[in-house]
Formats: structure tokens, C-alpha cells, sequence
């Protein structure tokens, strides 16, 4: 069987050349660039952490130290201060922005697609349960052993196995000393013994041994640095997403608090906007018919017409005013557009824009009527805060429909600096995007520009 | 007479100057919100204040509880107060002690203008104006209760529009009878309810409204 025999040949050497691409492939340089920003955690957080802890201690113990010791009391502040400092890093939010900068890390260098967490709940029992600020506390923990192992990975394979490679080249040129002088063999760093090297060479001909540790070491780095980061993979996608089944009903029962608030807070606006706009506006309606009415008389001549002539054309006007009124309220109900799906009321959306605004539509699959109505109401809020604020120039709607998430992107050229927790607008988009597992994206630095990404499952 | 105005709809506050500057009445002051009525009525001490309830900066009550301060400081100053909706529990608050010289009123009323500036008039004459929403809640809540039962159905519409402060002459206008016939409807009603018959028109009205909360 000659076919099968080359097959295996092919197989065979198809695999070789895989594993000696390896070392020099994009995915293997992200993951090495991954375990080195990995760093920082295994040098600042335990330090950080080390020190907040006794500083909090001596807060609240004074001295540090008794009789050289530290007294029972200064180990229980201690105690008491890590806790508290947990307690901050989890109540303040903290921990869940690191995450964040966590997964959007394996985003930007593993292709780690990790669904955020949905947006907290106000209110300090929230904060203090808030599951996801946990988990995120515990993947920092659990991220600072992992990033030392990924360290390890970086210095030993990466590191000293390049190193190793260079012997042959520099041998000659520093170790020709005279006949006769004896110099001290050169210690050669592998992974089986990596503080004074696992051998040591005294001869140019050795350096070849070197070498050859070093090329079985840059061949087997990129695995040591994908285990490494599979691991880290592992925790991110355990304890940085939407978490566990008891998690998933605890968000879900927060999210639906949301939602109900929303829907509450959605029909005391439209109340009010009934009650200062269109009721108010027939009511003085009413009132100038009936003193036109009266002026009218039941019978005979009209002493004063030109006051009738005027209260009718503010009736007139009146009535005109409380349509539109109540055109626009409907529309902000729901626009009758959103029928004939959300390209068409993006576009009239789009066209009736004081600032221009340029959309660029694609949706191969129709969303819900209820995920379409989220978009285009987020659509229309991100377009009236980038015309209100932003001082854009130009404004570019961008929605497209990928396997299972629909896409909103809003980008304005204006002066940037959107931040949700001022004003209500964006924190109320955040809210009514999560109630559907949607994740609401703000990159807005100082300046410009604002980028606005809204991702909505297609069907809700 | 001397009015000031609260409303917080510009719209509609220039249009009730207007309707009562047209029958001949002085407006002082046309002003948005409880805190600026209280300071219009000091300066201008008027004879009638017409409010609106819900003014800024909450939306919610203040202009009755303007009106309640009102009542206090300056009793003698008629409060007439508008709304856009019917709650009871105002009504009440606003009764409270005496019903004379107050008034309570559908926004809606100000499209029927002698209606409207009946109501005026007769508070201002220490009378009381109590919506039609207000008094037909009412009457419905003594109805179930079966304390409106020994009532004819014509003597029940002669107890809601005493209910709602009107007088004799007003009665007599409105359903289209005697004022004798009027009389005699009063005086069968307060005989079947067992409610003390008096002279003046608030003293009805407080007896009305008490048998009707009762």
C-alpha cells in the first residue's frame, strides 16, 4: 500500500514542519506577548496588596511592632484589614474593572470571546453581593501564580533558550585566551536546571551542546507558553463571563429587576410627557374654544370678533400642536418604521439628524422585534447624545448582523469624553442592553473620538 | 376681583390670565411654583388664588401643600386648585377644618367658562368648589357603602351638586328646576340621612361631605 505509506510519510513530515513553524507563528508570539503582560500581576498586585494590608493594619492597631513581634492584635488587624481592602476592591467596583481589562487582554491577543458579566445593580446590598465582582477578585488571585508561571515560561524557554543559541557565535571571540590560563566553565541555563545551569561547557566544541539545548527549547517554548495560557484561559472563562447556573439565575433575577424598573421608569416619563405636553396643551385648547364660544353668544350679533377671530387661531394652532406632540410621543413608543425592520428606521432615523449621519447596514438575518426595537432605541439615544454633546462633524451608524449577535456601532468625530456615570443616558442604555445579555461598549477619551458598540443577541 | 395664578404650563397659565382678565377680573401675579405663589400672595394679598397641584421642582404635590400653607398664614384668601387628575386624598387635605373659601377642579372645568368662573366667584364668596370626579367618587364609595339607599335618584343629583358647593339658585340651574322644588329636595334629603339642618351654604356643604366620607 504505497498511497497509504506516502500518506504517512506526508503526515509525518507535515507535523515536523508544524512543530518547527511553531516558535515563529503569530499565535505563538501573542500568547508570549500574553504571558508577559502577565507581569505586572506577579510584581504589583502582591506588593500593592502586601502594603495596603499594613498600612490598614497600623490604621487600626497603631504600632506595627511589639518586642520585635507583631502583637496578636496587630495580626488580627491585619486580618481584619485584607478583608476590608477585599471588601472595597469588591464593593467599589475595582475587581470587576481589572476583569474587564483582563478579557479584553485575552480578546485583543488569544481571541478569547468572554461575554461580560451584566451591568451591577445600585444599591449597597447589590455591590456586596455582586457575583461577578467576586469571581473577578478570585481570577486575580488565582492570576498572579498563573502569570508566575507564565513568567517562568517567558525567562526559561523564550529567554535563556535564545540564549543558549548564541554560544557557538561568541565563543570564539571572548574565551581565546592564552595556553596555559585556565578560565571557568560556562553554566548553560535549561529547564531542568535553571538557577546555576544543568551543565556547564569549558570548550568551543561544547557550545554546540548549548546550542542544541537551546533550539529543543525554542521548539517546546510556544507549548509551555500555550499551556501556560490555556490555563489562564481556563480561569478567564470560569470566573470573568456570566458565571455558573446559580450565577446565571442571580444575574438573570438582577437583570429582570432592571427591566422592571426600566418599564416602570419607561411609563412615569410617558405620564409625564402626556401630562405636560398633550394634555396640557387640549386643555388650553379647550379653555380658548370656550371662551370663544362664549364670546359668541347663543344668538345674534358678535360684539368683539377680532378677540373670537384670535382664540380660535390659537385653538387652531393649539390643536395642531398637541397632534404633533402626540405624534412624537407615539413615535418614541414605538416607531411605526421599526415594522418594515431596522434598516428602514435607521435610515429615517439617520435622515432626520441635525448633524449628518452615514449608515452602513447588514443584517443577513432578521433580529426579534424586541432586540430591533433595543437597537434602534439605542440608536436613536447614542445619535441624539453625539449630536447634543459631542460637537461631531460627522456621525456614522454602523449595525451588522454576525452568526448570533447583532453589531450596533456608533462613532461621531466630536470631543470624546462620554462617561456613563455621569448623566443617566448611557448607564440607561447599559441597563436595558444587559436585560438581554447585550454588552454596551464605551471607548471615549478625552478629545475624541467616541466609539459606541451595543452587541445584542439576535433574538431575545 | 384680585387673582394669582399658579401653573407651570406657560401655555395654559397665559391662556387662564387671559379668560380671567377677560370677565373683568385683576390678575397680580401669574407665577410657576408653590415657593413663588406663597411670595405673590404676601405682596399682593388677592382675594382668590387659583394653583395648579403638581408644579416644580418635584412634580408632585407642592402646590397643594402651598395651598395648605396658604391656608394657615392668609385664611381669608380663597384657593382654588386645578389638576389634571382626580385624587380623593387631596380633596380631603384640602377640606380639612373648613371647606369654606376652597376649591378643587378638573383642569378640564376651564372649557365651560361661566362654569369655570362660577366656581371662582363662589369660592372667593367663602363658598366651596368640589369637582364632579370628586363628588361622583364620593357618592360612589357612600353608594356601595348603601348610605345613599332611602335616596330617590333625583335626590341623589341634588346631593351631588350640594356636594359640589353649589347653592339653591345653582342647584335649580343646573337640573333644570323650581328652586322651590330645589328646596324641598334639600330638605326631604337631610331628613332621610338625619343630618342637622342649617342656614348657610358651607355649613351644608361640610354636613354633605362628612355623611359622604362617614
Amino acid at each position: 500500500m504505497p498511497e497509504r505509506h506516502n500518506g504517512d510519510v506526508s503526515t509525518a513530515l507535515a507535523a515536523v514542519r508544524a512543530v518547527a513553524r511553531a516558535p515563529f507563528t503569530g499565535r505563538a508570539r501573542r500568547e508570549l506577548l500574553y504571558c508577559l503582560l502577565g507581569l505586572p500581576f506577579i510584581v504589583f498586585l502582591p506588593f500593592v496588596g502586601f502594603f495596603a494590608v499594613i498600612a490598614l493594619a497600623q490604621l487600626a492597631a497603631g504600632p506595627w511592632v511589639t518586642h520585635g513581634n507583631p502583637s496578636v492584635l496587630a495580626v488580627l488587624a491585619a486580618v481584619a484589614a485584607a478583608g476590608l481592602l477585599i471588601l472595597l476592591l469588591v464593593t467599589t467596583g475595582v475587581t470587576r474593572a481589572l476583569g474587564g481589562v483582563c478579557r479584553d487582554l485575552a480578546r485583543w491577543l488569544l481571541g478569547e470571546h468572554v461575554t461580560a458579566p451584566p451591568a451591577r445593580r445600585p444599591g449597597l446590598d447589590a455591590r456586596l453581593r455582586d457575583g461577578a465582582g467576586w469571581r473577578a477578585l478570585a481570577y486575580l488571585l488565582l492570576k498572579v501564580p498563573v502569570a508566575a508561571l507564565g513568567a517562568w515560561a517567558v525567562i526559561i524557554y523564550w529567554g535563556a533558550g535564545l540564549v543558549n543559541l548564541t554560544y557557538p557565535f561568541w565563543w570564539a571571540s571572548f574565551r581565546n585566551h592564552p595556553a596555559g590560563v585556565r578560565l571557568s566553565p560556562v553554566p548553560v541555563i535549561t529547564p531542568f536546571g535553571w538557577l546555576h545551569g544543568s551543565f556547564q561547557i569549558a570548550t568551543f566544541p561544547g557550545t554546540f551542546a548549548a546550542f542544541a539545548a537551546g533550539v529543543i527549547m525554542l521548539l517546546a517554548a510556544p507549548w509551555v507558553t500555550r499551556a501556560v495560557v490555556s490555563a489562564d484561559r481556563w480561569l478567564i472563562r470560569g470566573l470573568l463571563g456570566p458565571g455558573s447556573l446559580t450565577q446565571r439565575l442571580r444575574d438573570l433575577e438582577q437583570t429582570r429587576a432592571l427591566a422592571v424598573d426600566d418599564a416602570a421608569a419607561q411609563l412615569r416619563s410617558l405620564e409625564r410627557n402626556l401630562h405636560d405636553g398633550a394634555q396640557i396643551r387640549l386643555a388650553t385648547l379647550a379653555m380658548n374654544l370656550g371662551m370663544a364660544k362664549k364670546k359668541l353668544g347663543t344668538a345674534g350679533e358678535v360684539p368683539d370678533l377680532e378677540a373670537v377671530r384670535d382664540l380660535v387661531g390659537a385653538a387652531h394652532q393649539g390643536a395642531k400642536d398637541a397632534l404633533a406632540e402626540l405624534r412624537e410621543l407615539a413615535r418614541g413608543i414605538h416607531p411605526a418604521v421599526l415594522d418594515n425592520g431596522l434598516a428602514d428606521a435607521l435610515a429615517s432615523l439617520a435622515a432626520g439628524n441635525a448633524i449628518p449621519a452615514e449608515l452602513a447596514v447588514s443584517i443577513p438575518v432578521r433580529p426579534t422585534p424586541a432586540i430591533e426595537s433595543i437597537a434602534y432605541f439605542c440608536a436613536a439615544e447614542l445619535l441624539a447624545n453625539a449630536t447634543k454633546h459631542s460637537e461631531a462633524r460627522k456621525i456614522r451608524i454602523a449595525v451588522a448582523g454576525q452568526d448570533r449577535v447583532l453589531v450596533l456601532r456608533v462613532t461621531d468625530d466630536g470631543q470624546g469624553g462620554a462617561d456613563p456615570d455621569r448623566g443617566t443616558g448611557l448607564a440607561g442604555l447599559a441597563q436595558r442592553v444587559a436585560v438581554v445579555d447585550g454588552r454596551l461598549d464605551i471607548d471615549s477619551p478625552p478629545g475624541g473620538p467616541t466609539r459606541v458598540t451595543v452587541e445584542l443577541p439576535l433574538r431575545a | 376681583m384680585r387673582i394669582v395664578i399658579a401653573e407651570d404650563a406657560a401655555l395654559f397659565r397665559a391662556g387662564l390670565t387671559r379668560l380671567l382678565e377677560d370677565e373683568g377680573h385683576q390678575v397680580c401675579a401669574a407665577v410657576a411654583d408653590g415657593g413663588a405663589m406663597l411670595a405673590a400672595v404676601a405682596q399682593h394679598e388677592p382675594d382668590v388664588v387659583v394653583a395648579d397641584i403638581r408644579m416644580p421642582p418635584t412634580h408632585t404635590d407642592e402646590g397643594l401643600r402651598a395651598a395648605l400653607e396658604l391656608r394657615r398664614t392668609h385664611p381669608a384668601t380663597a384657593i382654588l386648585m386645578l389638576s389634571q387628575y382626580i385624587e380623593t386624598r387631596y380633596a380631603a387635605e384640602l377640606l380639612q377644618g373648613s371647606p369654606a373659601g376652597v376649591g378643587y377642579l378638573l383642569k378640564d372645568r376651564v372649557a365651560d367658562v361661566t362654569e369655570f368662573t362660577d366656581a371662582v366667584a363662589r369660592v372667593a364668596a367663602g363658598g366651596t368648589a368640589l369637582d364632579r370626579e370628586v363628588v361622583s367618587q364620593l357618592l360612589n364609595a357612600s353608594r356601595q357603602a348603601g348610605g345613599l339607599d332611602p335616596l330617590t335618584a333625583r335626590e341623589r343629583d341634588v346631593l351631588g351638586l350640594m356636594a359640589e358647593g353649589r347653592s339653591n339658585a345653582g342647584i335649580a340651574a343646573a337640573l333644570v328646576l323650581s328652586r322651590g322644588t330645589v328646596e324641598k329636595h334639600v330638605a326631604s334629603i337631610f331628613d332621610k340621612l338625619g343630618l342637622p339642618a342649617s342656614g348657610g351654604d358651607n355649613r351644608r356643604v361640610l354636613a354633605v361631605l362628612r355623611y359622604l366620607g362617614s
